[in-house]
């Protein structure tokens, strides 16, 4: 470890480590554009100067390694006006059309100038036309004019994905970022770019111009999507007074963990967050005996439960089908498990999950769910469904997610589902498959509920709701602990759980994998 | 009792007051009907619907949208108005308008008057001066809520 003095405040470093990052790892903020924790540091901005004592100028301090004893001032007169006279020579260029600017709000060079710069420009020139509007991808807008080249695009594309589809063309002022030879920047990371850009230069088509960021709200959340487990925040709109919200979700931008994700998130999950909005089931909904009748919460669970716990009385539980996917938390199949296969001693209990897609060389999985590793270790095996099959064995099928699309065609299906008696549908889609199903439940999708999940690498990451649940939706955890009142088999065990919490609690006691990470 | 007679003689004064108030008035009215000018104007009221009061210069009156000179709105969706309004009524989503320069331009702008305060932050917040409040149209009462809630094409006119 290195001592270092930043504003007379004490800094311990390790060796290697930059005063930029030393500084903040201290609290202290020294401003950057250029720098980004991810990459080579490169200093062409230069906003980062700071006085260092002994040293005759100004250093970068994100490119300056720590020293033993180095006394660094980031306050001083002479930094400050130095900040402020960069910030000139960057806003001599750069267009101040932050009205039309997807970025102001969360702008690096509009919130310095706020707190650094705060000047009238002396340039009497007019400030220098250029493209506003080039394509550089298939969902990516370049404005030249905004660009101050700090080049971390250049970066992001040269170190993380290796692509390398963007350069610094010409030199001095006409130096540009382009693509090469008019190759669109093509990779499934490509919409990092917005959130590595420090100005409003490189926008995407998929947020431009659909609400200013200040309107939005974020939240944590773990992206479904693929069993990395990604940390993303989805940012969603609160709603106006009177009048509809277009849509909840307008975004979902990636969070730091550099256990899972780095900074990173791929563009399948930044862009298909229409799922959260768009074909949800709000209501319960049946089509027992040709009847439409209308269920609430309370008598589709005593429904759903009479019906196992007739089974189960009369000793025929072995004509009930589960059919389980891996987009429940591990709470939710343990609280399955716990019910189902200890409490009921169910046997055929199956798993469907959405079919496997592509995966890439960085974050992105083949696997599409995002919680196939827990379901391993809570102990369910992934043994494949003869779902044809099931007609004559299967009084009540109960089952969770409509991923049994992926396996069979609505024929199949439909020609199956007649010949069972009572089937129950855990859906939070309003798909083929509802109108099928005899009862349905509606569900809470990953970002309205609490719970967790385990990534592919074996690593357990909790979350809690963002948004609010859709119409009478709610997630199945409630439903299973409901359910488990209802059936009334050792409800001693259930009366102690309210919470996913608690549910963990209990599944720490009880599985050594989920033990071990605390 | 003596309390009570002294209530009784001041609603006579009071009473005497508004009537020489409104013989004076009265009697300056006829005058001014007669044709006959004096220094002294009678009766204050004004004629409201035949008459009408001018407005201040600063007064703000009924919202309108600015034009470029292409008939476009001045609006780029800025929604700064939208957030510093403080009763919630303006509602304004973007498009895209094919001239780079311009780039956003407004596809609806609302203002929804049942709820509007008329307190000009707007106009103030407004970076390209395409709102404003100088129409002087104060008689803005409808029938039905539906027809204060104001739409672009109404509040380009």
């Amino acid at each position: 470890m290195i001592k270092i003095i930043i504003d007379d405040k004490t800094v311990e470093a390790k060796e290697g480590t930059t005063v930029l990052s030393a500084a903040k790892l201290a609290g202290i903020q020294i401003p950057h554009l250029c720098y980004h924790a991810a990459f080579i540091p490169e200093g062409s901005c230069r906003m980062c100067l700071v006085e260092i004592e002994g040293f005759p100028k100004l250093e970068l301090a994100c490119s300056t390694q720590v020293k033993e004893d180095l006394r660094v001032w980031t306050q001083s007169k002479k930094v400050t006006e130095a900040r402020k006279g960069v910030l000139e020579f960057i806003l001599a260029e750069h267009p101040l059309d932050c009205p039309i600017c997807d970025k102001a709000g969360e702008c690096k060079l509009q919130d310095y100038y706020e707190e650094y710069g705060l000047f009238e420009s002396q340039f009497k020139e007019l400030k220098e036309k250029r493209e506003k509007k080039v394509s550089i991808g298939e969902r990516l807008i370049l404005d030249r004019e905004r660009c101050i080249l700090c080049t971390r695009c250049v970066r992001f594309l040269r170190e993380v994905t290796k692509t390398q589809e963007l350069g610094v063309f010409n030199r001095g002022v006409r130096s540009e970022i382009s693509t090469y030879d008019g190759e669109l920047v093509d990779n499934n990371y490509s919409g990092n770019l917005t959130e590595v850009c420090p100005v409003g230069a490189i926008t995407d088509t998929d947020f431009r111009f659909q609400i200013r960021s200040w309107f939005l709200q974020k939240g944590d959340s773990i992206c479904p999507l693929c069993s990395r487990g990604c940390n993303i925040s989805i940012e969603y709109h609160p709603g106006f007074a009177r009048i509809p919200r277009k849509k909840r979700v307008y975004r979902i931008t990636s969070r730091e963990n550099l256990a899972v994700n780095d900074f990173w998130i791929c563009d399948l999950g930044r862009y298909a967050y229409s799922y959260l909005d768009e074909n949800r089931l709000s209501n319960f909904l049946s089509s027992l005996n040709g009847k439409n009748k209308r269920f609430d919460q309370e008598s589709a669970l005593q429904f759903a439960a009479q019906k196992i716990k007739k089974l189960y009385d009369k000793k025929k539980i072995s004509r009930m089908t589960l059919i389980l996917n891996s987009w429940l938390t591990n709470e939710e199949l343990f609280l399955v498990r716990k019910i189902f296969r200890d409490d009921l001693r169910m046997q055929r209990i199956f798993m469907v999950d959405p079919s496997q897609g592509e995966k890439d060389k960085m974050l992105l999985t083949s696997e599409r769910s995002p919680n196939r590793k827990g379901a391993e270790e809570i102990g369910f095996d992934f043994q494949s469904l003869d779902f044809k099959g099931l007609a004559g064995k299967t009084d009540v099928l109960v089952m969770f997610g409509e991923y049994l699309l992926d396996l069979a065609s609505l024929e199949e299906i439909k020609a199956v589902l007649e010949g069972i008696e009572t089937s129950i549908l855990f859906s939070s889609k309003e798909s083929a498959l509802v109108s099928l199903f005899g009862l349905v439940f509606p569900t809470a999708l990953a970002a309205e509920k609490s719970g967790s999940f385990t990534n592919c690498e074996g690593k357990i990451q909790s979350f809690e709701p963002v948004l609010e649940s859709w119409g009478e939706s709610r997630p199945e955890w409630q439903f299973l602990l409901e359910l488990s009142r209802e059936l009334d088999i050792n409800s001693n065990y259930y009366n102690q759980i309210e919470s996913t919490t608690a549910v963990l609690e209990k599944m720490r006691e009880e599985i050594s994998f989920f033990q071990k990470e605390k | 009792m003596i309390r009570a007679l002294g209530y009784f003689i001041e609603i006579i004064r009071g009473s005497l007051i508004t009537a020489r108030h409104f013989m004076a008035n009265m009697f300056f009215h006829i005058l001014k009907v007669l044709g006959i000018k004096t220094k002294r104007k009678g009766a204050v009221t004004i004629q409201y619907p035949e008459e009408k009061k001018e407005l201040a210069s600063r007064h703000r009156s009924l919202h309108r949208i600015m034009t470029r000179e292409d008939g476009q709105p001045r609006c780029v969706v800025c929604m700064l108005c939208v957030t510093v309004c403080p009763s919630e009524c303006i509602y304004v989503e973007a498009a895209e308008d094919p001239d780079p320069e311009i780039q956003k331009r407004p596809s609806q702008f609302v203002i929804d008057l049942n709820r509007c305060c008329f307190c000009g932050f707007c106009v103030e917040a407004c970076p390209e001066d395409a709102i404003r409040m100088d129409t002087g149209k104060v008689e803005i009462a409808q029938y039905d809520r539906q027809d204060l809630i104001y739409d672009l094409d109404k509040l380009k006119e």
